[in-house]
């Protein structure tokens, strides 16, 4: 099981981070953040890309770390996993850059 | 090896594993052969019935304004149709295919919880008669079967239809949680020697992530099943927009299921498509490590996905786009796979024998059906094509061409396992493109009425609508598409009854299945083997021979024990035996209470509930008290010269497992209601509450500390029990159940003091519900924390067995953590505000 858990760790993050980007997206419209201006955009958005960012940050960790895991199906399944769920993040969150914040 | 003969060996084990004849047999029988077996025909049934209901549909739509039945009816037959298929046929055909052959398929000789698989069965066959009782009483759902809030609502669906659907269902599912469970717990321990994660058969990997899936995917709708219930029943507004609920909640709750659903459904048949296509091809499959790390991509995308159902619900962009693109995303390893097969294909030698004919059917029907869910997942289609017949042809597509056509396959490819039989000759053949064409006369034409603007769920149209050939084709293609299957129920039951007797190994695979006398004995092989390799049988040609004759593991028949070998989850090394009970009418028993338990809910005698479910209760410590020793047994022999611990002096037995996998379960149920929780808070209208929690906190502190003192003793009694001080440990118990009693009552005390009526706003039905989920877990950690004092008083535990010590600390740190987190969601925002 814990094999399992290692050659998934890469979706585990992509999950994690699905999951937060949607309820802060959540949180934050109904909060009015995209009312707060900041330099460049608003509270919104830039927390919306900075969480982003640090997940496929995280995502290329992930992916290193799993380079490096004992030759063999496991990490094969991790390294893949792992890839998934890097470009996992960065395609399903790329809308907090281009789409319109809370409408 | 043993000194018996084959035919000894087999007459022994037969005594050992068999199903007494008769009646007495039917409803004690535990054997997963024989449950794996009942799933598959009452599947079938249930399909039929639903293909009725289709036909029936159909009739209707033949021709403009036809009055055939009327929208009462109408709504009743699509209802029907579609939770028939998704709930009474899809799911447990799979989890019958999976209950009969996994083991097989895995080297081994039963199920992990042969007694749950029983349980589960008598409960699909309980909810699923009182869904069909309902249709021939005419108070069948009529909500479309994805019942949405508010029409299924007291308000818009006064009836008990509703009521059927939410607790019939739930009442199914209850089989389907078990069988995830059952079926995780064997693909992770119950292999054969030797075989580890990656020499495991590929159907086994797809089962393996798809019951995971499914111990995640289904409380969701478990939860909602019983939030809407609630609310019809007593009038707690979570749905309810008015008092602060929201329809959309349902939404979600339904979709977090309903999605994955569709990847639940399609796996195990992918499994089969995995398993048969290579023996057709007469080659192995290509690219295995791909096709796992594509299964275990598919599992975690498709979580992601269950917004696009509502794209139109008026979810702003960005949203939008984040599930727009993971539901473009989740082809990609499904193309992984298509492109795997068709490389297997490529590479292979085919043969174009009944079931290649339904595989190439599927990478047909399955593929459109793909390639218009993309169209879908595009948000401006999904606009125009919402709720159209567009819609209608995408989902069969999928869940025809991804589930029916690979079963089919798979049906003429184990048929003979099923029947020791070869098939009549060409039968099966026109079966097939009956159904083919049938199929695609029915649904291609539908994406064009859906183009053209036909909504779903329509009782009937006008001619000037300019629908009115197409629906006629499709009515026409939808009875060829029938004459099709009777043809293949007819085949069946001709192989059945008529045919000659086959070999074994008719299409010389590779995997262990046919490593044994057609059809199966009750105890599957007489020894197990030791695996060196993913297709065992290629190895070794004589496999089955040296097994029949005992020279593997567990050879020996001895104290009537139904022994199975339990191996370590990664590498398949020897961890120890399993002896699993025998045939019992205890699940049957339990299931008929449970029955009671929903019946009453449904016929709203809601206090009479009450006795059923102590009933439950009654009947799970009898079912539990079954199990164990009194006495420490050692190491045994497992033959070839080794011995290994049985599983209750081993630590991760298979308890161990099924408790944990249930937790997990359970937790999602839990993170669920938070969502919940946290949603209505967000999101939903009429929010802040009128009012708040008020007071409650020395209750709180009460309940609180009460079960981190449960927790903490039963940690201790475990760790006093290592000791080897039995009454001391007693002693300890007794403490850790009276702090579950406080729990109880100080959680009940803070509900009635300090909380707004449930009925007046969605917040306070949400809270009293977070305080029902911990109140329910501190009953649960009393339950174990009592079972395990008596099991010390009688005997069952020592050093050596101090499982039901594990399992009871496991429930009742679990209890612990959900009353903290739960009493941080009722606290937290009084603080705030």
């Amino acid at each position: 099981m814990r094999m399992l858990g290692r050659v998934t760790v890469g979706l585990w993050l992509w999950a994690l981070a699905f999951s937060l980007l949607y309820a802060l997206h959540g949180i934050g419209c109904a909060g009015g953040w995209h009312g707060w201006p900041l330099p460049g955009g608003s509270a919104f958005r830039w927390t919306m890309v900075v969480t982003w960012v640090c997940f496929a940050l995280g995502g290329v960790v992930v992916l290193r770390w799993a380079a490096r895991l004992p030759k063999g199906l496991e990490r094969r399944l991790a390294t893949v996993s792992a890839l998934v769920g890097l470009a996992g993040t960065i395609i399903t969150g790329s809308p907090v850059i281009f789409t319109s914040a809370c409408v | 090896m043993t000194n018996m003969t084959t035919l000894q060996r087999h007459r022994a084990l037969t005594a050992i594993w068999g199903t007494p004849k008769g009646w007495r047999g039917t409803i004690s029988s535990v054997n997963h052969s024989d449950i794996g077996k009942r799933f598959i025909l009452a599947a079938f049934a249930f399909f039929a019935i639903g293909g009725v209901l289709a036909m029936l549909i159909r009739a209707q739509l033949a021709t403009p304004g036809s009055a055939f039945v009327g929208p009462a009816i109408y709504n009743q037959l699509f209802t029907m149709h579609g939770s028939i298929m998704m709930f009474l046929f899809a799911i447990p055909m799979f989890e019958g295919l999976a209950l009969y052959m996994l083991p097989k398929m895995l080297g081994s000789r039963d199920m992990a919880f042969p007694r749950l698989s029983a349980y589960g069965w008598w409960c699909y066959l309980f909810g699923g008669t009182i869904l069909i009782a309902a249709l021939a009483f005419g108070v069948a759902p009529d909500g479309g079967w994805f019942m949405y809030t508010p029409l299924s609502s007291k308000a818009y669906t006064p009836g008990i239809n509703a009521d059927v659907w939410l607790l019939g269902i739930t009442f199914v599912e209850i089989s389907a949680i078990a069988a995830a469970v059952e079926i995780t717990v064997s693909i992770l321990k119950l292999r054969a020697p030797g075989m580890s994660l990656d020499r495991m058969p590929l159907f086994a990997w797809y089962l393996l992530i798809t019951a995971l899936m499914m111990i995640v995917a289904f409380p969701p709708l478990i939860l909602g099943s019983i939030l809407l219930e609630v609310e019809r029943a007593f009038d707690w507004p979570f749905f309810d927009a008015a008092r602060g609920g929201s329809a959309l909640l349902w939404q979600h709750l339904f979709w977090l299921f309903g999605h994955p659903e569709v990847y639940i459904i399609f796996l195990p048949a992918a499994g089969v498509v995995s398993t048969v296509l290579p023996v057709m091809a007469r080659t192995d499959i290509l690219g295995y490590g791909w096709i796992v790390a594509a299964l275990l991509a598919l599992a975690f995308l498709s979580f992601g996905l269950w917004v696009h159902h509502m794209f139109t619900t008026g979810i702003p962009h960005m949203a939008l786009g984040f599930f727009s693109a993971a539901s473009a995303l989740v082809a990609v390893p499904t193309a992984v796979q298509i492109f795997a097969w068709i490389g297997t294909l490529w590479s292979g030698r085919p043969e174009l024998k009944l079931p290649m004919l339904y595989l190439l059917g599927f990478f047909i029907v399955f593929v459109l059906g793909g390639l218009t869910g993309v169209m879908l997942a595009m948000v401006p289609f999904d606009w125009q094509a919402h709720d159209s017949y567009f819609v209608v042809a995408h989902l069969h597509y999928v869940l025809v061409g991804g589930f029916i056509f690979p079963m089919l396959a798979g049906a003429y490819y184990w048929l003979p396992h099923f029947t020791g039989r070869a098939r009549v000759q060409q039968l099966g053949e026109a079966a097939f493109w009956l159904i083919l064409i049938g199929f695609n006369m029915t649904f291609f034409l539908m994406h064009l009425t859906g183009l053209l603007g036909m909504p779903r769920r329509i009782y009937t149209y006008s001619d000037e609508m300019g629908w009115t050939w197409l629906n006629l084709l499709s009515s026409v293609g939808s009875f060829i598409m029938t004459f099709g299957f009777a043809l293949f129920a007819i085949d069946v039951l001709l192989q059945i009854f008529m045919s000659r007797r086959t070999r074994r190994n008719p299409w010389h695979a590779g995997t262990l299945e046919w490593a044994m006398p057609i059809p199966a004995t009750a105890y599957n092989i007489a020894s197990q083997p030791q695996i060196t390799g993913r297709e065992p049988l290629r190895d070794d040609p004589d496999l089955a021979l040296k097994l029949a004759r005992g020279e593997g593991y567990l050879a020996e028949a001895r104290y009537g024990w139904r022994e199975t070998m339990a191996v370590d989850t990664t590498s398949g090394a020897i961890d120890h035996v399993v002896i699993l009970p025998g045939n019992s009418r205890l699940p049957l028993i339990t299931a008929a209470v449970t029955g009671c338990f929903f019946l009453s809910l449904l016929l709203g005698y809601y206090w009479l509930a009450l006795l059923p479910l102590a009933g439950v209760t009654i009947m799970a410590w009898q079912w539990l008290w079954a199990l164990g020793a009194r006495s420490d047994v050692g190491p045994v022999s497992i033959g070839c010269g080794q011995s290994a611990p049985v599983h209750r002096e081993a630590h991760g037995g298979p308890g161990w497992w099924g408790s944990r996998l249930l937790l997990v379960a359970d937790g999602t149920l839990f993170s669920s209601l938070l969502f919940g929780y946290a949603f209505l808070w967000v999101i939903a209208p009429n929010w802040p509450p009128p009012a708040l929690i008020d007071g409650g906190v020395i209750f709180g502190l009460i309940a609180g500390l009460a079960v981190l003192a449960g927790a903490l003793l039963a940690q201790r009694v475990h760790r006093v029990l290592m000791t080897g001080a039995l009454a001391i440990a007693r002693r300890i118990m007794r403490m850790a159940a009276a702090a579950q009693v406080v729990a109880i009552v100080a959680l009940v005390a803070l509900g009635i003091t300090a909380l707004p009526s449930p009925t007046s706003h969605a917040y306070a039905a949400a809270s009293w519900a977070l305080i029902v989920y911990a109140g329910v877990h501190a009953f649960m950690a009393l339950f174990c924390a009592i079972f395990l004092h008596a099991r010390i008083g009688a005997g069952y535990v020592s050093v050596a067995r101090s499982q039901e010590s594990t399992i009871t600390r496991m429930f009742a740190t679990y209890g612990a953590v959900v009353t903290i987190i739960v009493l941080s969601c009722l606290f937290v925002p009084m603080v705030l505000t």
